[in-house]
């Protein structure tokens, strides 16, 4: 970490605002992010319907 | 053989009972105490060599940092002289223990997360992305950086263990290699006894420097949450 970082000293437009590698709040919504995506990721996972075999007629 | 080389850090019983409280307890009474300012020598001694690593270590904290001063010296002298009694012959060191390794460094090391997250939620977790990542290594480096959170108080009782009972079991080794060879050649025997002679100096170190490196580490990641 070098020093205090002041957030005002990047002029970032767009999603860049506040999705960003170099200001406090850029990077904790970076964190954030991804952390809910992986949380998406397995609540997709866990409740997805599992795929039963038809039963075949004998 | 291999029976009495690891009978050393098994749980000591005193006629059935486990003492290992007693054992931890111990090195508190080799310190002595007194409700005087001024006191006698070795009073002075050892409040001057706390002093010495009390300003030292903390010296580096923010006042709310600071507040932890009394944990880590204690951390720091209960490790220390733990370690060295361990040295003596026949003796049973606490430090050889996972169980209580783990003991010390999850609690301190989870306090220090949670006053980082409860105090400067912003600062902590933004800890988990080193500034200026490239956009398609984000994800990779903060599931990275997650897990060596994680990993950060298991590595510190395990740093200790290990190097605790490496250095014991090698002075074992070498001791009963010395005695064996006594009989057969006196001056291989010799050799490997110069070899125990340094193996013990620098268990000695080691006894210090881990108890150092363990507050260190603690007192890092306390710096880094407050």
């Amino acid at each position: 970490m070098a020093g205090p970082e002041a957030d005002s000293q990047f002029q970032f437009t767009g999603i860049k605002k506040y999705f960003n590698s170099y200001t406090l709040t850029g990077r904790m919504n970076c964190v954030l992010a991804t952390y809910g995506g992986i949380a998406l990721l397995v609540l997709y996972f866990k409740l997805r319907p599992k795929k039963t075999p038809a039963v075949k007629a004998s | 053989m291999n029976e009495n080389l690891f009978t050393s850090f098994s749980t000591p019983t005193l006629m059935g009972l486990p003492i290992i409280i007693m054992i931890i307890a111990f090195p508190a009474l080799l310190y002595p105490t007194s409700n005087r300012l001024i006191s006698n020598r070795i009073r002075t001694l050892q409040q001057y060599l706390i002093n010495l690593i009390l300003k030292q270590m903390m010296a580096i904290h923010s006042p709310k940092g600071r507040t932890w001063s009394l944990m880590l010296m204690s951390l720091i002298i209960f490790i220390a002289s733990t370690n060295l009694l361990g040295l003596l012959p026949h003796t049973f060191t606490p430090t050889t223990q996972l169980s209580i390794n783990l003991g010390l460094a999850i609690p301190l090391w989870a306090g220090a997360v949670i006053l980082g997250f409860r105090y400067k939620f912003k600062t902590s977790v933004s800890h988990f992305l080193p500034q200026g990542t490239p956009i398609l290594l984000i994800p990779m480096l903060i599931i990275i950086e997650t897990i060596s959170l994680f990993i950060q108080p298991m590595a510190l009782a395990v740093r200790l263990t290990a190097n605790i009972t490496a250095g014991h079991l090698l002075m074992h080794l070498i001791g009963a290699a010395t005695l064996a060879l006594f009989s057969i050649s006196t001056s291989t025997a010799l050799i490997t006894f110069i070899i125990l002679l340094l193996l013990t100096m620098l268990e000695f170190a080691v006894a210090l420097i881990q108890a150092y490196v363990f507050t260190l580490l603690v007192s890092l990641y306390l710096h880094d949450n407050t």
